[in-house]
């Protein structure tokens, strides 16, 4: 198969790369804006974004994928802020597949806003350029005589007014503009206020039409069975049961595939209902050869782990300075770990494939639809330019849907049938057929000085990696190092970090805030481990290595990110100081803090959380504050949500999160065993945006990896340090 | 194939189906009222839950057999157009993140709002506990709840 993996930080390379300019005055296909003549002229189309008709309705096709994040608001708001539109008149739609470049439909890493920005705001501008001639020619005066007001051209010397929608026809003449002028920030109207939902109403109603939702004339149902083991192979199936269930169409079996997505050798019954392809499905007597990797289990691997983890690490990552200096001198060492751990969208994974000949219709969600395209021609063996692509709403992504191994398996299910056929896969395939976040392993030590600074940190990662599965176990991509290497913020002159990769056969996969999270726990919950040490304050401990130290450069060349260890300390005294973290305590209350980036994403979160202490392992979260800089904010309210759902996605892992192996087998199987916080566990919370003027940053992922470290470190200011995820494995409950 | 007929949304419906078929299949595949969504199918959720004679209950444990002679109430049909107090108060929180858990929410509160116009905090707790959101949009459905009793209080 053509190897068209690509990691996580290439992917972000590629999408930053994409965006920036390339896509304006790019034509929808077959919708040529400047051919229309004046009588046919329906809407005004300059670019693939935008879409005004003849009452001034305007439609902004947004083309990254929405999940919940909030990127049929915010990227809408951007358009329509240098448009000057009346944002009551703008409706939000999925940019067809096509539309725009590949890449561009990418969506993950938190980098919508920054990949779109600078785009979105030319693509608003050229519409208003337009206009504004449109209305000049009309007026028969200057350009530089009229302005665009509230979806209006206003001739500045009458006052007369247009409205958009009477200058379809005219603008549609004209050629569109290369260069155009951006509005200074400071004027703008829409940006930074907080706009509700663009499709609310549709959505509280139940008219939103996600992946499971729609139907494709002529649908029919698949549910499928597969190898319960990973790399095992299907030997046999005796389908005369699940065949006589009432509605069942078909039985089908399929190979799995290897890298990228390494789907499973599965059997699916086709059905004109889903209940009756889930009957059917139980009634299947299938035989498997398991493989020889059949009998691995996370209790071991947490052991292999263990065993490792003093070793020098495999791979070298970041090195400064030199620690060996200082090994076995004033020395503190501790071990964290943190498990697999299920994305549990609570819309299930489904899909919807249509063969017909050599070509293929599908509709689905997918995060990545350009790289999912392009391996379902290589598996289908159907080509590319045949694949017409549907993108749809996703009923939760978190990095899910990055993967499309559920997308190849309906493409080769719908192979086998004459008609579109919808695959859905059940809670107990969702929970045990998911790519994992990998399982994780941090050996760390410390040295500090006599003046009480840390004067050495070696971090040794262990875990099973994602590369892995997504490359194949060749691949020179290092393991999940993000937040421990070279973009490490505190300032420490001598430095060791390195990973080690330990293979496991299961399935593993990206979930929000992906290596980052796997890192800030064990730095800040070390960190503060010194700080409690040597009798420090542990905010202060922490700004002492963070305030003064100028942003640096990641790496060379253009794919190096900048870190700014100020911006994380600022938050971090932000979120201390709204807590109250030098006001005196009340009895049995303790206070937790954590800091880091989301180094890609250009923004900052630090959590501080109050608990009370009910019995020595039982207690109470009275608050949480968190504190936020992601630059200049686009939609305040799409912010707030993403940071409260941070906050309930970063508690689940804290608190319950763990997926087990058992023979190679998951041993959870929903939720009852996959267990989310829940309503009645959500905390009081607080969230403090901070007044930034830097280019706006990426806010999807920042508001997690920080809760779980911060409630640690409360709980270790009550005097046990909990070092493993989830808490409850030590003891904890709470209430 | 037996023939049931259902009351959903106020309309009559005849639907041909297995008689163990969960309502919640029937109304998604068979009605096309897809707004009652499919999260799990074992009560673990409530994603898939609708309002029976009044009370909230999850669509994937009722078998078809036994909804007839019910008033069924869907997300579809809680109001005409959105202005049940419930989805308005939903509305002015801003609730939904990726939404797909909200019409199980929605219909979760308004069955307890239905019958109980100032349900205690512990009752709200108990209720709305049982539907899961992986977005965590709690804080604001707490919100909401909060909203809506004091608009059908006034
Ligand atoms: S689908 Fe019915 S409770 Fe989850
Ligand atoms: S809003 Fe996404 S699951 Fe609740």
């Amino acid at each position: 198969m053509k190897k068209t993996a690509i990691d996580r930080r290439h992917f972000i390379k590629i999408t930053s790369l994409s965006s920036g300019g390339l896509a304006i005055g790019f034509m929808m296909p077959g919708l040529p804006a400047l051919a229309i003549s004046a009588y046919d002229c329906e809407f005004f189309q300059p670019n693939a974004y935008i879409k005004i008709d003849k009452k001034g309705k305007i439609t902004v096709y947004y083309s990254k994928q929405e999940s919940g994040q909030g990127v049929d608001t915010a990227l809408p708001m951007i358009v329509a802020e240098e448009l000057d539109a009346d944002f009551r008149d703008v409706k939000a739609e999925i940019a067809p597949y096509g539309t725009v470049p590949g890449s561009e439909h990418d969506t993950g890493g938190s980098q919508s806003i920054l990949g779109m920005y600078d785009s979105l705001r030319k693509a608003g501008a050229v519409a208003k350029a337009m206009l504004i001639s449109a209305a000049a020619a009309v007026w028969k005066i200057s350009p530089s005589s009229c302005a665009a007001d509230n979806g209006e051209v206003v001739n500045t010397v009458t006052m007369q007014r247009i409205k958009y929608g009477g200058l379809v026809c005219e603008a549609a003449k004209l050629p569109v503009p290369k260069e155009v002028t951006l509005k200074n920030p400071k004027d703008f109207k829409l940006i930074g206020k907080s706009e509700k939902r663009s499709n609310l109403k549709d959505i509280l109603t139940g008219k939103t039409k996600y992946g499971l939702d729609l139907k494709v004339p002529g649908m029919v149902y698949a549910v499928a069975e597969r190898c319960p083991v990973l790399g095992g192979s299907l030997v046999s199936v005796d389908d005369a049961a699940a065949k006589r269930v009432p509605g069942v169409l078909k039985v089908v079996s399929y190979k799995g595939t290897g890298a990228p997505m390494h789907v499973r050798d599965g059997v699916a019954v086709i059905a004109t209902s889903t209940w009756a392809a889930i009957k059917a499905r139980k009634l299947l007597n299938i035989t498997w050869d398991e493989g020889k990797k059949n009998n691995e289990n996370t209790e071991q691997l947490f052991k292999t782990f263990a065993g490792k983890a003093k070793d020098a690490p495999k791979i070298e990552v970041y090195k400064k300075g030199d620690v060996s200096k200082y090994n076995g001198k004033n020395e503190l060492v501790a071990e964290y770990a943190q498990p697999f751990l299920a994305h549990a969208t609570i819309e299930p994974m489904n899909f919807i494939a249509s063969v017909k000949d050599d070509s293929c219709e599908i509709w689905g969600g997918l995060q990545l639809p350009d790289w999912a395209v392009n391996t379902i021609a290589a598996v289908s063996g159907i080509k590319k330019e045949k694949i017409k692509v549907n993108l749809l709403l996703m009923g939760g992504a978190f990095g899910r849907r990055l993967h499309f191994d559920f997308a190849i398996e309906a493409v080769k299910i719908a192979q086998q049938f004459d008609k579109p056929v919808q695959l859905v896969w059940e809670r107990t395939d969702d929970t045990q057929y998911s790519p994992y976040r990998p399982a994780n392993y941090h050996f760390l030590k410390a040295s500090t000085d006599e003046k009480g600074s840390i004067i050495s940190w070696q971090h040794h990662v262990l875990g099973t990696p994602i590369a892995f599965m997504t490359e194949g176990p060749d691949t020179k991509n290092i393991g999940e190092m993000d937040g421990a290497d070279h973009g490490f913020c505190y300032a420490i002159p001598n430095i060791k970090t390195g990973y080690t990769p330990v293979d496991f056969n299961i399935n593993r996969g990206w979930l929000r805030s992906v290596d980052i999270c796997v890192n800030t726990f064990p730095v800040e919950s070390f960190i503060d481990e010194i700080a409690l040490k040597l009798k420090k304050d542990p905010l202060q401990f922490r700004l002492s290595m963070l305030e003064n130290r100028p942003d640096f450069k990641t790496g060379e060349g253009p794919g190096a990110l900048t870190q700014s260890p100020a911006r994380i300390a600022a938050v971090l005294k932000l979120a201390a100081e709204k807590i109250g973290w030098s006001s005196p305590r009340k009895p049995n209350h303790y206070i937790g803090l954590a800091t880091h980036s989301f180094i890609f994403a250009k923004s900052y979160a630090a959590h501080a959380i109050e608990i009370e202490m009910l019995e020595p392992k039982k207690f109470r979260i009275v608050k949480v504050v968190a504190a936020i800089d992601c630059g200049l904010v686009i939609n305040p309210d799409g912010l707030l949500n993403q940071m409260e759902g941070g906050l309930a996605f970063g508690l689940t892992q804290a608190l319950k999160g763990e997926i087990t192996i058992t023979n190679s087998r998951v041993n959870q199987d929903g939720y009852f065993s996959y267990e989310l916080l829940r309503y009645d566990e959500m905390p009081p919370v607080e969230i403090h945006i901070t007044d930034s003027k830097e280019e706006p940053g990426g806010v999807g992922e920042v508001g997690l990896s920080t809760v779980a470290p911060a409630l640690c470190n409360a709980l270790a200011a009550a005097g046990n340090r909990p070092r493993s995820l989830p808490i409850r494995n030590e003891g904890y409950s709470w209430v | 194939m037996p023939v049931f007929k259902l009351n959903v949304n106020n309309k009559e419906y005849t639907v041909e189906a297995e008689s163990d078929m969960p309502l919640l299949w029937v109304l998604r595949d068979l009605l096309d009222l897809t707004g009652t969504k499919y999260g799990c199918g074992v009560a673990s959720c409530g994603a898939c839950t609708v309002i029976m004679d009044g009370n909230a209950v999850y669509a994937c444990q009722r078998t078809v057999s036994t909804c007839v002679n019910k008033k069924i109430i869907t997300i579809e049909g809680l109001s005409e157009d959105g202005s049940h107090p419930v989805q308005r108060a939903w509305q002015k929180a801003g609730v939904p993140q990726c939404g797909y858990c909200q019409p199980g929410q929605i219909m979760a509160a308004a069955a307890l709002l239905g019958k109980n116009k100032k349900p205690s905090e512990e009752l709200i707790n108990e209720t709305m506990s049982e539907n899961l959101c992986r977005c965590g949009t709690y804080h604001r459905i707490k919100e909401a709840i909060h909203i809506a009793i004091e608009e059908i209080n006034k």
